[in-house]
Parts: structure tokens; C-alpha cells; sequence
């Protein structure tokens, strides 16, 4: 619990964190709007080479991304196969006859299981996953006989597996960008810059300030309250409170005499900042003149205009082509 | 003995890895029955992270302690077997904020909480509440009240009865008379050492209050910067030249007794501990 990291801001010296994180902010909108446009997957695999470009030039470790994108593999294996699967468009690849028999099903959910309950023991937890797959589709396709009480087709088409590999690296892409965002701007900078992009919201009567000041206040309070989360386990711990053992019903009244004390004393202590700030002479709305003034440099209006070059281009292969 | 530590130390671990040894070689042993001890020390010497190795909250990443003959030690997490919640009926610690252990609708509720949690029956458990709303100096009516509603010292003493229910057998107070008004310091104080006296508990507090060590405490124990520095009585400590050191003070009635020695030259014939005893003294001499 004392080791949760807010944000994921890495430091280093890089002309990324020399730059305004207004122009980070822009500069994020606008390839991902061009990510969005493009509709070719050359083109993207372009823009996945610029991605990585940025991350050369701005000595990002690949790695650090790639502990961004984990989170999402899920997602990405789940969309890949559904596309490879049942997308059925352009030239036949590959086709290789499915066989449902008792053993041969048997069989692919006795591998399913077994790399369900093991997988926590291996290291290499992706290649098991293409392993175990491997293991029903080998199955699936090999075991003919026995009772054989229904065939399919294992199919994949050139349509279906370009579409694939092009929203899986849409998804990177996107997902790289973000990271790349996180990694090099501290969150306090992140919240400056994001409350000066909103700031036209105020012809809509948004006031970007107060956002802001709200994301501000409650990063600043996630360690403050995890402290006091802390103690209250073990103030509750010396009352005999287990949270290792314990039937279930007396685990939901010890989450209750966790969750009691949280909330009141999160009332206390905003009650508590909000009286320091007024004491103060905070006033929500009013101009205030601040500790860290942005600056606009040269670099950014360059950052800028490559981004805004590229999503022109974009814009216009799309309509043109 | 009941509570044993050996050279113990506690590090803290930060976000920069490095850590804070908030307890070094720590060597102490506190019997089962009959001490009322003091612990004293400068803010952030240590004596809160002492109070919660007591019992087992935090175990010791050096050395090794024992508490009532469960040996605990760096590797005792990694144990699944070794079981430390009973541990925390038979040592109590109230902790200083109450606002971090009360959370029932109920104070009643809140005060069973504790006993239930270790097997005591409903009933039993509700009687004993009754019992000890009275011993902490509230009346019955209490019982039925919200533990939110209270004022600042009423929600300290629910939550010292909340930890008196369980009938531990050592009792740890961390800074029990902290936003107290005196007549009610004095007044807890004076139940602390009635538990002590009646059912010979030992009972263990922390404090500031110098006055408080002097008049009551059997013996003392001194933190600085995370080490014990002194463990005696309490007269051979305040008898030292150098406690200014140690950040602590004089008490007051042995400031008086100095006073009337050194300027109105009457020496009284053993050194008074509380503001009683010093008039009984003097009506002696006079």
C-alpha cells in the first residue's frame, strides 16, 4: 500500500520534457485525431514508425511502453482473434477443416484448464498463451475420428487479418502516445497545461481553473489518504479485526469499520482545506497570479507545426485517395 | 515476561528506497503484571512505531522480540502459520486519534466490537460494555448515543473503553490525555492507575506530560532518535544534570521542592510526587 507510485512520471533530460505541456497535450490530440483518419494500413504502419521515432529521439525506454500497453493486452489479443476469426473479407488465405468429437473437445478444454491453473507459475506468459492456443487449434484440426458429431472451417482471409493488425496498431499507437505524455510530464505540470488547453471552455461557461484545481487537489490527497487508510487498519487490527482469515460475513463488517473512519475523516479533512483556503483568501473564479508561468519556446511552436503537418496530410490522403 | 525485545530495530521504507530506522537495537523486557511504565521522548523518536511492536502490528526488521512466548522476528510474515491477532487481545493499544477506530451507528455497538472480534458472546459483551462506560467516566446514556455526535474527549474515552472490553491483559495508552481538558486528564489518569492498582495489570503509557510521569510512573523509558536511552526510575532520571538533551523537562513539583530547598531552605524528608503529597509534607515540616 506505501509503494503505489501517482502518475507515471519517469525523469530525464530529453527535449520531450524541455516542452510546454500544452504543446505535449496538442500535440497528443492531433496524432491521435490522425490516427483516427488514417484508413491505410501502410500509412499506419508509417505512423508506427514515427511513434518510435519520437521514442528514440526522446530516449524513452521501449520497455517503460510496453508496461503501458500490458495492461491492454487483453484487449488487443481479444480484438486481433475476433477480427482473424469472423471478418470475411478479401482473398482466402488459409482454410483447414474443425473437428467436434468428444475426445477432440475433451481434449482443448483439458488444455484450456491446465493453462488457466498454471500460468501463474511461467515466466513467459504471452508465448504460453500462443502455446496453449497452438494446443487447441492442433487438437481441433488433427483429431478426425471418434464420433465426429459436427465439422466447421477454420478460415482466415486477407481482409480480416489486415483490419486485425491495423486496429491492434491503432491501439499502440494510441496507447504509445499517451505513455509517452505520462512518462515525461509531471502531474502537476499535466494539470497546468490541461487547465490553459480548457481554458476556451469558458465561453461555454466551464471554468477550466476549477477543474483543474480539483484534479490538483485530489492527486495531492491520494498519499495523504492512503496514510490515513493505513492507520486505520491497524487501529482496527488491534480490535481484532483479521483481514487474512475470517468467514465472509465478518469480512464485510471489517471492510465497514474501514470504510466508516475513510469517509469521515475525508469530510473532516476537505472541511478542514477548504477553511485553509478561504483563510487564504481563495475565491473560487478570481484571477490569481501563479508560482510556475508556462512558457512558449521555440521548440514548441515546432512541435506544433509537425504535428499539424501531419494531420493535414492526413487529412488530405483521405480525401483525396 | 511478557513482552521481550532483543536488539530489536525497525526501518521504515520509503518511496526512495533508502528508509528510516525509526527503532535501533532496542533491548527491553516488561512483566506480565504490576509495572505502570512511562514512555517519553521527543516527537519522532520512535515511541509510537515501540508501542505498535508491543503488539505485533509492526514486527522488528532487526533483532527479535516475544510477546507472551510467541517469538516474533524479521521472517515471521512469510509464516502463515504463526497467528497474530491473538496477540492483540491480551496486548491492547489505544491508539492516539480516535477518530480512526470508531464507526459504528451505536457507541454500545462500538465499545463490542473489539470483544466480538475475539469470541466473547453478545450478551456477555454488552454487559461488560456497561461496566466499563462508567470506568472511562461516561454514564450509561452514552451507550445508545452516536460516537460522531461526541465531543473530543467523549470519542477518547469511547475509544478506550473500546479497547478495555477486550480485558487485555497489557495495556498500551499512546498519548491518552491528548486534547483532554486537566480535570478530565487527571481523572483518566487516576482510572489508568486504578486498573493498574485493582486487577494488577501492567500498563504502559505514552506522554508528554512530565507531571503525569513523576506522579504515577514505576519506571520510565526514554526515547531519542529511535534508541532507548534510558530505562529506570523515575527519580535517578530527573535527577540527571543533562535531560535538557533528551528534550524533556522537570516536572513541576520537583521544580517547587528545589525552590523551597534552595530559597526558603526547608528540606522536606522524602521528596513528594504529587500536589497532595507535597501539602502534607509541608503541614509536616510546618
Amino acid at each position: 500500500m506505501k509503494n503505489i507510485v501517482i502518475g507515471r512520471y519517469v525523469p530525464g533530460n530529453s527535449f520531450l520534457y524541455k516542452m510546454d505541456p500544452r504543446t505535449k497535450i496538442i500535440c497528443m490530440l492531433l496524432l491521435m485525431a490522425s490516427a483516427f483518419i488514417v484508413d491505410n494500413i501502410y500509412h499506419m504502419l508509417l505512423g508506427l514508425a514515427f511513434v518510435f521515432f519520437i521514442l528514440l529521439i526522446g530516449k524513452i525506454s521501449v520497455k517503460r511502453v510496453y508496461l503501458g500497453l500490458r495492461p491492454l493486452m487483453f484487449l488487443l489479443i481479444f480484438t486481433f482473434t475476433f477480427q482473424v476469426l469472423f471478418n470475411e473479407q478479401g482473398e482466402l488465405l488459409f482454410e483447414e477443416p474443425l473437428f467436434y468429437s468428444p475426445l477432440s473437445i475433451f481434449l482443448a478444454l483439458l488444455i484450456f484448464f491446465f493453462w488457466f491453473f498454471t500460468k501463474k507459475y511461467v515466466p513467459f506468459k504471452l508465448l504460453y498463451f500462443v502455446l496453449a492456443i497452438a494446443g487447441i487449434g492442433f487438437v481441433l484440426t488433427q483429431l478426425d475420428f471418434w464420433f465426429v458429431f459436427a465439422t466447421g472451417t477454420f478460415t482466415v482471409y486477407q481482409g480480416g487479418l489486415e483490419l486485425a493488425f491495423f486496429i491492434m496498431i491503432r491501439l499502440i499507437i494510441l496507447v504509445t502516445l499517451s505513455t509517452i505524455l505520462t512518462i515525461t510530464t509531471k502531474p502537476t505540470d499535466l494539470n497546468l497545461g490541461l487547465e490553459h488547453v480548457l481554458s476556451p471552455l469558458r465561453h461555454v461557461r466551464i471554468n477550466s481553473e476549477e477543474i483543474a484545481m480539483i484534479i490538483s487537489i485530489a492527486l495531492r490527497y491520494i498519499p495523504t489518504l492512503l496514510d490515513e487508510a493505513n492507520k486505520i487498519m491497524e487501529a482496527q487490527a488491534s480490535r481484532g479485526v483479521d483481514f487474512q482469515e475470517g468467514k465472509l460475513k465478518d469480512k464485510i463488517m471489517q471492510v465497514v469499520s474501514l470504510l466508516v473512519p475513510m469517509f469521515i475523516i475525508s469530510f473532516k479533512r476537505s472541511d478542514e482545506l477548504a477553511n485553509a483556503m478561504e483563510a487564504r483568501s481563495f475565491v473560487p473564479g478570481k484571477p490569481r497570479t501563479r508560482l510556475h508561468i508556462l512558457t512558449w519556446k521555440t521548440l514548441d511552436t515546432l512541435a506544433v507545426a509537425t504535428a499539424s503537418v501531419i494531420i493535414v496530410t492526413t487529412t488530405l490522403f483521405r480525401i483525396l485517395l | 515476561m511478557a513482552i521481550q525485545f532483543e536488539r530489536v530495530g525497525y526501518q521504515y521504507t520509503g518511496i526512495d528506497e533508502r528508509g528510516y530506522m525509526a527503532l535501533s537495537d532496542v533491548s527491553l523486557k516488561i512483566d506480565k503484571t504490576g509495572e505502570f511504565i512511562t514512555l517519553i521522548g521527543e516527537t519522532g523518536s520512535g515511541k509510537t512505531t515501540l508501542a505498535k511492536h508491543m503488539n505485533a502490528l509492526f514486527l522488528p526488521s532487526e533483532g527479535r522480540m516475544s510477546i507472551f512466548g510467541l517469538k516474533l522476528s524479521k521472517d515471521t510474515k512469510k509464516n502463515k502459520k504463526v497467528k497474530l491477532n491473538p496477540i492483540r487481545q491480551k496486548v491492547g493499544l489505544v491508539f492516539q486519534f480516535p477518530e480512526y477506530q470508531l464507526f459504528e451507528e451505536t457507541v454500545l455497538k462500538d465499545i463490542i466490537f473489539g470483544p466480538k472480534n475475539f469470541g466473547v458472546k453478545h450478551e456477555a459483551a454488552v454487559r461488560k460494555a456497561e461496566e466499563i462506560i462508567e470506568v472511562v467516566g461516561l454514564d450509561k446514556s452514552y451507550l445508545e448515543r452516536s460516537p460522531f455526535n461526541l465531543s473530543g474527549g467523549e470519542k477518547k474515552r469511547v475509544s478506550i473503553a473500546g479497547i478495555l472490553a477486550m480485558e487485555p491483559d497489557i495495556l498500551v495508552f499512546d498519548e491518552p490525555t491528548s486534547g483532554l481538558d486537566p480535570l478530565g486528564r487527571r481523572a483518566l489518569l487516576k482510572v489508568f492507575y486504578d486498573i493498574h492498582e485493582r486487577l494488577d495489570k501492567t500498563v504502559i503509557i505514552i506522554t508528554h506530560d512530565m507531571d503525569t510521569v513523576y506522579e504515577y510512573a514505576k519506571r520510565v523509558l526514554v526515547m531519542r532518535e529511535g534508541v532507548l536511552v534510558y530505562d529506570g526510575a523515575p527519580e535517578q532520571l530527573f535527577s540527571r544534570k543533562n535531560i535538557e538533551n533528551w528534550n524533556l523537562e522537570t516536572p513541576e513539583i520537583l521544580k517547587i521542592v528545589k525552590g523551597l530547598e534552595e530559597k526558603l531552605s526547608i528540606t522536606l524528608k522524602d521528596t513528594p510526587r504529587s500536589r497532595e503529597k507535597l501539602l502534607e509534607a509541608l503541614k509536616e515540616v510546618a
